[in-house]
């Protein structure tokens, strides 16, 4: 680093601190709302893409688990399981809801997506027990681990919708979609607790083929004996889901970002900038005496960068610290630190310092080494 | 056309040479300030040789500090011609005239015009290390041996503001003997000093300057620069008043 440039950075040690702070906030900022994106994105899409399926079954128009928008007739199941290569069909009945504990003030709701299995055919059921019995009895539900501890409810009490109640009997593990989260009862309990008329509807079948089966080409076959009804494989409708709950989020997401972009290319910037115009009558100095504008450019972006690569340093080391910590503050707050991530946000920062380097730059070139004469 | 063809900023002066270091040739120069146009300096021609203090003075607004800008290859005359050691440097472009004052001219200026965040050391090692090839140790011998000659190696590591103005001017000197170069420019360098320790200041100018062949330049107000200038130039509305009383040479 150039002498001048490292001592004007560094003998302002409140303007660095200034100019570090707000890199650091900016990549703060950028790192963990890039985290949190990813952390919402794997979290929304592990349940569909955990179930053992290889292919979901929805009505035409229905591309994603989280809207359920899906309406099938129950005896579909049969036609499928008659097919070559298919093992077994799981039927689901999904709906969003909001539910409240009974006992609890009936305003006091949450959100529950509440999935109805056939537990003889297990799939689409719990992924994982933490606690309590599997599968639930008439009337009984399963909730995630997260609806336990963010909304207290626990094995033996009681969820309400109406005048309907289901009684809790098992925790599992794997079904939180952040904003909502998985409770699983039978097909019968879902249609009773739903008043789900004709009974024999159904959201989703999910169908396991046999091992060694193509998926391509057994959807192929399946498509031709219900050509209403889309085939889609498991990972693509875990990403259909993260698509339509992420799709929501991402303009925001963006526009936060630009935001936090610009506020650290806005402190560096200045700050760069008023310690060039402080330092003009210096940098006249360099000039009269024969420095080249390239040396005084040097200096002024040497400084831009240095103070671009402390700021990443402390903001991304703010997001690698923080983030497992505000995730176990804040149930919602799930975070993902990838990588590829804090290297995005490296070339960020990169572009912030050349940026703010750019106008000061230029006012460089007006600098008339004849002014340092005067007085 | 005193340039040869093969004359570079950066190249030494030959040994023992003597000739003009600086020589001005019917140097005008005209500023536009809208309709009107003011000149500064009219046909000025003089020169200065190595080993020589040649005093510019005159009243405010008489064109010195054009003249001295202009002799410093930091202004283009609008006409006549500048050479320096021989090199013409009238129609040189701005990397080439920032060049020359690299390698071939020193400033001392009223204002010290140090880098306030650089010690005293670092003040003269930088220019040190941009003009030469010297690795940072070496610029740091040198620099340091400068300071010794100006006795100030008790403040090698202290910064401007911690300094006295006449240590400061003192550093300043130094720093335009840092570079080698064969000519000198000095712009009121007594103006923020007081009489002792402006006295101070140009005695050790004119004794460097002679001890190391250098040609001085000094402008000034201050009447009491003539006793340590070889020659005195008197300049009055952009011209060399010659025959005034204090006119000496040109």
């Amino acid at each position: 680093m150039l002498l001048v440039a490292r001592k004007n950075l560094f003998s302002e040690r409140t303007r660095l601190a200034i100019s570090i702070g707000g890199v650091a906030l900016s990549v703060f900022l950028i790192g963990i709302l890039l985290s949190l994106f990813r952390g919402w994105s794997q979290q929304v899409g592990s349940f569909v893409e955990e179930v053992p399926a290889d292919l979901w079954v929805a009505s035409d128009g229905t591309t994603d688990f989280a809207a359920a928008g899906s309406i099938l007739p129950e005896g579909l199941s049969l036609q499928f399981e008659f097919m070559p290569d298919v093992e077994t069909v799981g039927p689901l009945i999904v709906r969003p809801l909001e539910v409240s504990k009974t006992g609890a003030d009936p305003d006091d709701t949450f959100d529950l997506q509440l999935v109805g299995y056939d537990p003889r055919k297990g799939l689409g059921g719990p992924l994982e027990m933490v606690d309590g019995k599997s599968p639930p009895g008439p009337d009984e539900i399963i909730v995630d681990e997260e609806m336990q501890s963010r909304y207290d409810v626990n094995i033996g009490d009681r969820i309400q919708r109406g005048t309907k109640n289901l009684t809790v009997v098992g925790i599992s593990r794997g079904g939180d979609f952040i904003y909502t989260q998985v409770g699983f009862t039978t097909i019968d309990t879902a249609v009773d607790f739903l008043d789900i008329d004709p009974v024999g509807q159904r959201t989703f079948f999910v169908i396991k083929l046999i091992e060694g089966a193509d998926v391509e080409n057994a959807a192929k076959r399946l498509r031709l004996t219900a050509p209403q009804v889309q085939f889609v494989e498991g990972d693509d409708f875990a990403q259909e889901t993260r698509d339509r709950i992420m799709g929501q989020i991402l303009p925001i997401l963006i526009v936060v970002l630009a935001v936090a972009f610009i506020v650290g290319l806005a402190v560096a910037g200045l700050t760069i900038y008023t310690a060039t115009i402080e330092k003009s009558r210096e940098y006249g100095i360099l000039k009269a005496e024969g420095f080249t504008n390239y040396y005084l450019y040097r200096v002024v972006f040497e400084q831009s960068l240095v103070t671009g690569i402390l700021g990443f340093v402390v903001g991304a080391g703010m997001t690698i610290m923080m983030g497992p910590f505000a995730q176990d503050q804040v149930p919602q707050f799930v975070v993902y630190v990838r990588w590829q991530d804090i290297l995005a946000v490296a070339g960020a920062t990169l572009l912030m310092a050349l940026l703010a380097a750019y106008i000061p730059m230029r006012r460089l070139t007006s600098i008339d080494p004849v002014s340092v004469f005067k007085g | 056309m005193i340039q040869s063809p093969s004359s570079r900023a950066d190249e030494p002066a030959p040994p023992g040479d003597t000739s003009a270091v600086l020589r001005l040739d019917n140097v005008s120069k005209h500023y536009r300030t809208g309709e009107f146009t003011v000149t500064a300096l009219s046909r000025v021609t003089f020169q200065v040789n190595g080993g020589e203090i040649v005093a510019v003075m005159g009243p405010s607004g008489s064109g010195k500090t054009t003249l001295l800008t202009i002799a410093g290859a930091l202004l283009r005359p609008s006409e006549g011609s500048v050479h320096i050691r021989g090199i013409d440097i009238t129609n040189m472009n701005e990397t080439e005239l920032a060049s020359i004052r690299r390698h071939r001219v020193g400033f001392v200026y009223q204002s010290f015009n140090l880098l306030e965040a650089l010690t005293a050391w670092e003040n003269v090692r930088l220019v040190i290390q941009h003009h030469s090839k010297d690795s940072e140790h070496e610029a740091s011998i040198r620099a340091r041996e400068l300071l010794d000659m100006f006795g100030l190696s008790h403040r090698l590591n202290s910064l401007p503001k911690k300094m006295s103005d006449g240590e400061k001017q003192r550093v300043a000197i130094a720093r335009a003997l840092a570079k080698d170069a064969d000519l000198m420019l000095a712009d009121e360098p007594t103006a923020n000093l007081d009489a002792r320790r402006g006295a101070e200041v140009m005695a050790l100018l004119r004794e460097k300057a002679v001890e190391l062949n250098k040609a001085v330049v000094v402008v000034s107000h201050d009447n009491r620069i003539r006793q340590f200038a070889h020659r005195v130039v008197w300049l009055e509305d952009g011209t060399i008043r010659e025959g005034d009383p204090h006119s000496v040479g040109a």
